[in-house]
C-alpha cells in the first residue's frame, strides 16, 4: 500500500482520523468478548465492564486518598532528584576529578536492582515518607543524570571558545550556554524519570505502606478482587500519561525555544 | 468583636489545647501486623474501635506487613513496639541470629496450614494426594511443615508434585483444573469458598492440624526493647488486646463492621466470614486443656522441635523457652 495514503470518501478520512481510538476500543471490545462469550472468570482476567463497575466498589474519597499517596511520593522523589542530578552533573562537567570519582558510584547504584534495596531502605529509614522518597528518587536520578551530562557535553566548542576569550566566569559558561543547550536533553530525561517516579512509588508501597495505589493493588489482589486491582492500575497509567503530558506541557510553555522545529 | 465574643473564643482555644494536650498523654504503641489488613488481623482494629485500648490509655498506631519475617524485622529494629507474626519464624530467626523479639502472648494455638482440593477430584485425604500435582505460593511458611506433614502421612516429597506459583493464582488454577491441590492458610477458606461457589464447584479443606501436625503459630510478639523501657504499657496493651481477641470471636459481625470502619476497602461480611472460618485456630482443644492466652512449656518445645526439623536447624540451636516471655499475660 502507499505508505502515504490518502483517504477519498469523508467516512473513511474520519476513519483514518481516529484510527488510534478506534484501534484502541476494538482491542477493548474484543476483550470483553472474549470475557463474555469464553467465560472467562472475573479472577482470570476481568472483562473491562467489570473493571469498569470496580471503580464504583471504591468509595471516590478512598481514590482520592490512594490516588493522593502515590503522587505526593512520586512527586517528591522526582522533585528530589531533580535537585540532586542536575547539581551533580554540573560538578561532574566541570570537574574532572569528581567525574573520575562519582561515575562509577553512580553506575553501581543505577545497576543495583532497587527492588531488592527497597527492604533495606525501609529498615534502614523506616516505613515512612523518607524511605519512600528515596526508593522513588533511586530509580529517577540516573537518567537525568546521564542526560543533563550529555546535554551539557554537546554545546558547541565555539561557543565555549568565544565566552572563555571574552573572559566569561565559568558560572556564566554554564547558566548561559551551556545549560541552555542541555535543555533538550534535561527534557527527555525528566520525562523518562517521571514515568519511572510513579514505577518507584508502586514499589516502594509494595514493601511498605498504607496507602497508594500500589498498595491498594496488593491489598485488592489478597482479597482476590482482582478487577478492582486492574481499576487501581488503570489509575496508575492515567497518573504516568498525565504526568509525562505536563513535563511536555512545561517545555513548551517555558522553554518553546528548545522544542524541535515542526515541519 | 464584643468582649463575650472574644472571651469565648480564647476559651475555645484553650479547651482545644487542653484536650490535645491530654490525648498526647495516652500512651503511643505501634502495632506491627504480618500481612495486610483481613479477618485474622481483626483484633487490633476492633479493640480500638471499641475502645479498648483508650480505657487502657493506649494510642495505637497499626503499620501493615508483607509476611512473618518482615514483621520480625520491622519489631526487631524499632519501628514497631509489638505485633503479631508466626512464632515459628521467630524461633527460626532467634536460632540463627539473636534477634531481640520475644512472644508474650498466643493467637493461633493451631497452624493455620491445610491442602484445599475439589470435592471432584476424588481426594479425600492427605495419603490421596500421591502422584497429584500441588500448587503452593513461593514464600510461605506451610513450605517448611510440607515434608512434615506428608511424612506423618506415609508419604514423601517425591511421591507429589510440587509447583510454585503466585498466592493470588492458586485457587484459580485449581478451579480451572490445572493443579489437583493447594497449600495455603485456612485464613483463606471463606474466599476460595466463593471463588469455588462461583464456578460451580465444591471445596474441601484438609487442615494440617488434623493430620499430626500441632504446634503454636501466629503470636503477640513484642520487641525486648519495649519490654524493657516500657513494661507497663506493655501490659496494658496485651490485656485490652487479649479483650479485643475475645470481643473479635464472640461478634464477627461487629468485628467486620469495625475493620471496614478503619479499612474501607475490606467487605464487612468477608471478614466476619473469615473470622468464623478460623474459630478453631484460636479456640480449640489446646485451649479447652491450657487455658486460653497460655504458652505451655511442652507446647513450646514441642512447636520448636517442628520448626527445626522444617528448617533443618539442630535441636540445640535454641533453648525455645528464651522466645518466650510469660511475664506480661494478663493476670
Amino acid at each position: 500500500m502507499n505508505p502515504t495514503y490518502q483517504p477519498n470518501s469523508w467516512l473513511a478520512q474520519q476513519a483514518n482520523r481516529f484510527a488510534p481510538a478506534l484501534f484502541f476500543i476494538g482491542l477493548v471490545l474484543l476483550w470483553e468478548l472474549i470475557c463474555r462469550f469464553g467465560n472467562v472468570p472475573n479472577y482470570i482476567l476481568p472483562s473491562p465492564s467489570a473493571i469498569f463497575m470496580a471503580f464504583f466498589d471504591v468509595e471516590f474519597s478512598r481514590w482520592l486518598t490512594h490516588l493522593w499517596a502515590t503522587l505526593r511520593v512520586a512527586l517528591m522523589g522526582f522533585v528530589l532528584s531533580i535537585v540532586i542530578a542536575i547539581p551533580l552533573s554540573i560538578g561532574m562537567m566541570r570537574s574532572q576529578l569528581m567525574n573520575r570519582v562519582l561515575y562509577p558510584a553512580l553506575i553501581v547504584i543505577q545497576s543495583t536492582p532497587v527492588v531488592a534495596v527497597a527492604p533495606l531502605i525501609i529498615v534502614l529509614l523506616g516505613t515512612d515518607d523518607p524511605s519512600r522518597v528515596l526508593i522513588t528518587c533511586l530509580i529517577t536520578f540516573f537518567p537525568l543524570v546521564v542526560s543533563t551530562t550529555t546535554g551539557m557535553l554537546e554545546t558547541p566548542p565555539e561557543m565555549i571558545e568565544l565566552s572563555q576569550s571574552l573572559r566569561a566566569p565559568r558560572y556564566r559558561e554554564t547558566w548561559q550556554i551551556r545549560i541552555p543547550y542541555a535543555i533538550p536533553h534535561i527534557f527527555s530525561g525528566l520525562r523518562v524519570s517521571i514515568t519511572l517516579a510513579i514505577i518507584g512509588a508502586v514499589v516502594a508501597e509494595f514493601v511498605a505502606a498504607e496507602e497508594g495505589l500500589g498498595y491498594f493493588i496488593q491489598f485488592s489482589t489478597s482479597f482476590f478482587k482482582i478487577p478492582q486491582a486492574f481499576a487501581g492500575l488503570i489509575f496508575l497509567s492515567i497518573i504516568s500519561l498525565l504526568l509525562f503530558k505536563s513535563i511536555q506541557w512545561i517545555q513548551a510553555w517555558f522553554f518553546p525555544w528548545s522544542l524541535p522545529k515542526k515541519k | 468583636m464584643s468582649k463575650a465574643k472574644k472571651t469565648a473564643i480564647r476559651l475555645t482555644l484553650l479547651a482545644s489545647l487542653v484536650s490535645s494536650v491530654s490525648a498526647m498523654a495516652a500512651d503511643q504503641v505501634t502495632f506491627q501486623l504480618d500481612w495486610l489488613p483481613g479477618g485474622d488481623k481483626a483484633p487490633v482494629y476492633v479493640g480500638i474501635q471499641q475502645g479498648f485500648f483508650a480505657d487502657e490509655d493506649l494510642e495505637v498506631k497499626i503499620a501493615s506487613g508483607r509476611g512473618s519475617t518482615d514483621a520480625l524485622t520491622k519489631m526487631a529494629t524499632g519501628q514497631s513496639d509489638i505485633g503479631s507474626s508466626d512464632i515459628g519464624a521467630l524461633m527460626a530467626a532467634k536460632a540463627l541470629d539473636k534477634v531481640p523479639v520475644v512472644a508474650v502472648y498466643p493467637y493461633f494455638t493451631q497452624a493455620p496450614h491445610a491442602f484445599f482440593v475439589l470435592k471432584s477430584s476424588g481426594i479425600t485425604s492427605i495419603q490421596d494426594l500421591k502422584g497429584k500435582k500441588v500448587a503452593t505460593s513461593p514464600f510461605t511458611s506451610s513450605n517448611a511443615f510440607l515434608p512434615l506433614i506428608l511424612k506423618q502421612n506415609g508419604l514423601s516429597e517425591t511421591d507429589i508434585q510440587l509447583v510454585k506459583s503466585d498466592p493470588g493464582a492458586l485457587a484459580p488454577m485449581m478451579i480451572t483444573g490445572s493443579t489437583d491441590a493447594i497449600i495455603a492458610w485456612v485464613t483463606n477458606t471463606a474466599l476460595y469458598d466463593a471463588q469455588a461457589k462461583g464456578a460451580g464447584k465444591e471445596l474441601i479443606e484438609m487442615p494440617w492440624s488434623n493430620s499430626g501436625l500441632s504446634l503454636y503459630s501466629s503470636s503477640v510478639l513484642a520487641s525486648e526493647k519495649f519490654l524493657t523501657e516500657r513494661p507497663d504499657v506493655a501490659k496494658r496493651f496485651i490485656k485490652a488486646f487479649a479483650k479485643s481477641i475475645e470481643f473479635t470471636y464472640a461478634n464477627p459481625d461487629q468485628a467486620g463492621i469495625d475493620l471496614h470502619k478503619m479499612v474501607p476497602e475490606v467487605d464487612a461480611s468477608i471478614v466476619s466470614a473469615q473470622i468464623k472460618s478460623i474459630y478453631n485456630l484460636v479456640y480449640n482443644d489446646v485451649t479447652t486443656q491450657d487455658g486460653f492466652g497460655n504458652f505451655t512449656d511442652e507446647r513450646i518445645q514441642k512447636t520448636w522441635e517442628y520448626v527445626a526439623e522444617a528448617n533443618g536447624l539442630s535441636k540445640d540451636a535454641l533453648d525455645p523457652a528464651t522466645a518466650v516471655n510469660n511475664n506480661f499475660k494478663p493476670e
